[in-house]
């Protein structure tokens, strides 16, 4: 499989102006298919097709909540640790020895 | 359906794949232009010292060393944890931290203010993140991995019933263990992208691969968590029989 194809969700778009027969248009998707475009469009929205699947599919529902769970609480994770002591020891001498630093009574250099 | 995580940048023609994602790529420079990152907002604009922090880089640029240390007490956290999440690592960590912060204190000088100084820095610290991964010879996007399925890229069949879903049953300890549990390429895209805020199309560019692959690779790495959070609370089920 060609990288370009990850890039175009397969499916048949839903022309605008559908009317009530809209749902019985829409080609039914399976898990395959779905599971398969699922990178490109977790993020962004899907197709009707797709999101048709989504809303009548336990499997594929299931799936997409639990990997929406995933990235939002991962978006809550916050810096929770300090390094060691010494890493601030060491760059403050690299700073001295490069120059970086100015002594309380030189310039820099 | 889909509530976007957050709104998706336009995502620019990447053209032809690089051939060789493992080919050493120049650390992208620091882009003074850089949107923004959700986290980068959470960083305090006062030193606890009471000193703005706007003052403290000028002071610093100014060569003045204990403006180079207020500095680096109020970010090191969270330089500290992008390189410890993107490691797995304590040692390499720490060293990764350290030498963000001294080639930050030698560009010092360069920083105009045109961005928040935290996304200067945190841009720096994912750059040197990514070159000791490439020199330690780490592939972080395979192209075969991407291009030939594997069993795990079957679809899903397992009948999810409502008391089965995640939601409601991670906390942040079993979340973080199963990051550091990610086999590294899948680690790098998560923490990038789901944790430091990263659009695809800025991982592509730090990395040297395309979109596809930077959104590939991190739906993989969600499902490699998915499993193994499932494991984590299965096995803590059992533990409480």
């Amino acid at each position: 499989m060609e990288i370009d194809e990850l890039e175009q969700p397969s499916g048949h778009a839903v022309e605008s102006g559908s009317t009530n027969s809209e749902a019985e248009s829409i080609k039914p998707m399976n898990c395959v298919d779905f599971q398969r475009d699922l990178p490109l469009i977790i993020d962004t929205g899907g197709n009707a097709e797709q999101e048709e699947h989504l809303r009548t599919c336990p499997v594929c529902g299931d799936l997409v909540a639990d990997l929406r769970y995933i990235a939002e609480q991962a978006k809550l994770l916050i810096p929770m640790r300090d390094p060691s002591p010494k890493v601030w020891s060491n760059i403050e001498d690299r700073l001295k020895r490069e120059g970086l630093v100015k002594s309380a009574q030189g310039r820099r250099g | 359906m889909y509530l976007a995580i957050r709104n998706q940048a336009a995502e620019p023609d990447c053209g032809a794949e690089a051939e060789d994602t493992s080919a050493a790529v120049a650390a992208t420079p620091v882009a003074p232009e850089a949107p923004v990152r959700r986290a980068s907002t959470a960083a305090p604009r006062i030193l606890p010292s009471g000193m703005p922090e706007a003052e403290a880089i000028q002071r610093a640029q100014a060569g003045e060393e204990g403006s180079f240390e207020a500095l680096y007490t109020l970010h090191k956290r969270r330089v500290y944890s992008l390189c410890l999440r993107m490691t797995g690592n304590t040692a390499e960590a720490e060293d990764l931290t350290q030498e963000a912060f001294l080639q930050l204190y030698r560009k010092i000088a360069t920083f105009r203010g045109e961005s928040a100084f935290s996304t200067w820095l945190h841009r720096l610290a994912v750059n040197v993140v990514l070159m000791h991964l490439r020199k330690r010879g780490l592939p972080e996007v395979s192209l075969q991995e991407t291009m030939e399925p594997t069993e795990e890229d079957g679809p899903k069949k397992d009948f999810g019933s409502a008391d089965q879903v995640l939601a409601g049953s991670i906390d942040r300890v079993n979340l973080e263990r199963a990051i550091e549990n990610l086999p590294p390429g899948y680690r790098i895209i998560f923490v990038l992208h789901d944790i430091e805020g990263y659009e695809h199309n800025e991982i592509a560019e730090m990395m040297g691969c395309s979109i596809g692959n930077s959104k590939s690779q991190l739906h993989k790495a969600r499902m490699k968590m998915r499993d193994l959070l499932k494991v984590n609370r299965a096995e803590r089920n059992a533990s409480k029989r």
